[in-house]
């Protein structure tokens, strides 16, 4: 009766869905009749059905009126770094074939994001072999840090980690921010400066890192 | 026209309700100032609110498309909308790194677009064109589950091994039932938020225990070996489970004066 850890099978998030889907709350037939077509996984249906109906407890009248509360006038950040990982992954699904390639130096939004193919779990294990908060390796994904202010033995190293050429990730760095989006990010009339990028320090001190860590990153 | 829907359900292939087909095939004939003045409706009552399923269909019809146009203009509304749920949702405090874990599920979730028609669940996204805040509702669970699995690894503790038979707690759970048969009116509803917490900090066998028999509506046992029970269900005796439930319903007294 504990959560599946690892990525899950096709047939497993199939059923997950037809129990979430049919019912506001599942019930016993619900969840009898989904079991029978997926006996294989009766545990971990169970478990969800329970997970679902303690989650439906607050019902969804809160969260209507988080969603009517919205101003469509503003994108905030998590949004836009969704956007950008949407477009990363279009261009990784786009484009299968292309290989990093030490040519890649155009500061062009095209650049490969040698981020983008990185799983849930290897974003967070970057994270922790560079003893850095997610927030921090965010900003490297979204190219939100001034290339020039990244010293040499950090893009090494952030390199070495993703196992990289040191070219792609360099090229990464120096690429426009936020390539993957489209003139629906312009918050008013004008074209956005596309900018807002920290320096190195000043991202690796706004990232709620320790200052044993601040130090740590910065004498890299 | 909408496209069909291509997965397929236990009854064929799945269909869209009939308003959110009607709606779709409206929208899809609309130019980018008229559609981008509807997208900016956020009140669900308003007629001309676009449902988060219709959303889902334009941003996929634009990715079959080739029409980047469409998808800039709709997939940061669908985002903002998921935003909004997550953060009701997965709130600050619930999880150590709550707003990574938002920013995950959100991440995720764009992905599905860009992903959309390839892979093992080419279809997955028909899910969401039929029942958007249910399909994301399991995808929302899905990842917090992982997470919560990472971060708690608890060991079990053996139970008590209780002599004679558990008194039953029939108030206590006619109130926990109430409670989840009556939906939340209002956005401060303190005795919902207080239940759900409390079952939370239940052990998961006394909460499993609760839930599948006083929510979903399981028996604690059967002398039908062929029928499903709370205790066929998690593999023990019908003992257990009324032990269980005894057990949970003294945590749990103070929530029958409450509702």
């Amino acid at each position: 009766m504990t959560p599946t850890l690892t990525a899950r099978p096709p047939e497993l998030r199939e059923a997950l869905y037809a129990l979430s889907i049919a019912k506001d709350i599942p019930d016993a037939a619900l969840l009898d009749d989904v079991v029978r077509r997926f006996p294989q996984f009766g545990g971990e249906l169970t478990n969800f059905a329970i997970a679902i109906a303690i989650d439906a407890l607050h019902g969804d009248a809160v969260v209507e009126a988080a969603e009517a509360a919205l101003d469509p006038n503003v994108l905030s950040p998590a949004v836009s770094r969704a956007m950008s990982r949407f477009q990363n992954r279009l261009h990784a699904v786009s484009e299968p074939t292309r290989l990093p390639a030490a040519t890649d130096r155009s500061v062009s939004a095209d650049a490969i994001n040698p981020f983008a193919s990185l799983s849930r779990e290897d974003f967070r294990g970057f994270a922790r072999r560079l003893d850095a908060s997610s927030v921090f390796v965010a900003k490297l994904r979204d190219r939100q840090i001034e290339p020039d202010t990244l010293t040499p033995g950090f893009r090494k190293r952030v390199a070495d980690d993703l196992h990289a050429p040191l070219d792609v990730v360099v090229a990464h760095f120096s690429a426009a921010q936020g390539g993957a989006t489209g003139p629906q990010f312009y918050k008013a009339d004008g074209k956005p400066n596309n900018g807002g990028r920290q320096t190195f320090e000043e991202a690796v001190r706004s990232s709620g890192l320790s200052e044993a860590q601040q130090c740590a990153l910065l004498a890299l | 026209m909408a496209r069909k829907l291509q997965k397929i359900g236990d009854d064929g292939p799945l269909v869209r309700p009939d308003a959110v087909e009607a709606q779709i095939d409206a929208a899809l004939t609309l130019t980018p100032q008229p559609l981008r003045a509807r997208l900016a409706i956020t009140d669900p009552r308003d007629a001309d609110h676009l449902r988060s399923e219709t959303l889902v269909h334009l941003v996929r019809h634009g990715r079959r498309t080739g029409d980047q146009g469409l998808i800039s203009l709709a997939l940061p509304v669908l985002l903002a909308r998921c935003e909004a749920n997550l953060i009701v949702k997965v709130p600050d405090g619930q999880l150590p790194e709550a707003a990574t874990v938002r920013e995950d599920i959100l991440g995720e979730f764009s992905e599905l677009f860009a992903s959309d028609g390839t892979g093992k669940n080419p279809d997955e996204l028909d899910f969401y064109e039929c029942k958007f805040n249910r399909a994301f509702r399991f995808f929302r669970i899905d990842v917090v589950r992982r997470e919560t699995g990472r971060l708690k690894h608890v060991a079990q503790m053996p139970e008590p091994d209780e002599d004679g038979e558990p008194e039953p707690h029939d108030e206590v759970f006619a109130r926990v039932s109430e409670a989840f048969r009556s939906p939340a009116m209002q956005d401060g509803d303190v005795f919902r938020s207080e239940l759900h917490d409390a079952i939370l900090e239940l052990p998961p066998d006394e909460r499993n225990a609760v839930i599948l028999v006083h929510v979903l509506g399981y028996q604690e046992e059967s002398d039908d070996p062929g029928e499903e029970t709370a205790a066929t269900r998690c593999d023990c005796t019908g003992r257990t489970i009324r032990n269980r439930l005894t057990r949970a319903a003294t945590k749990l007294v103070r929530f029958k004066e409450d509702l």
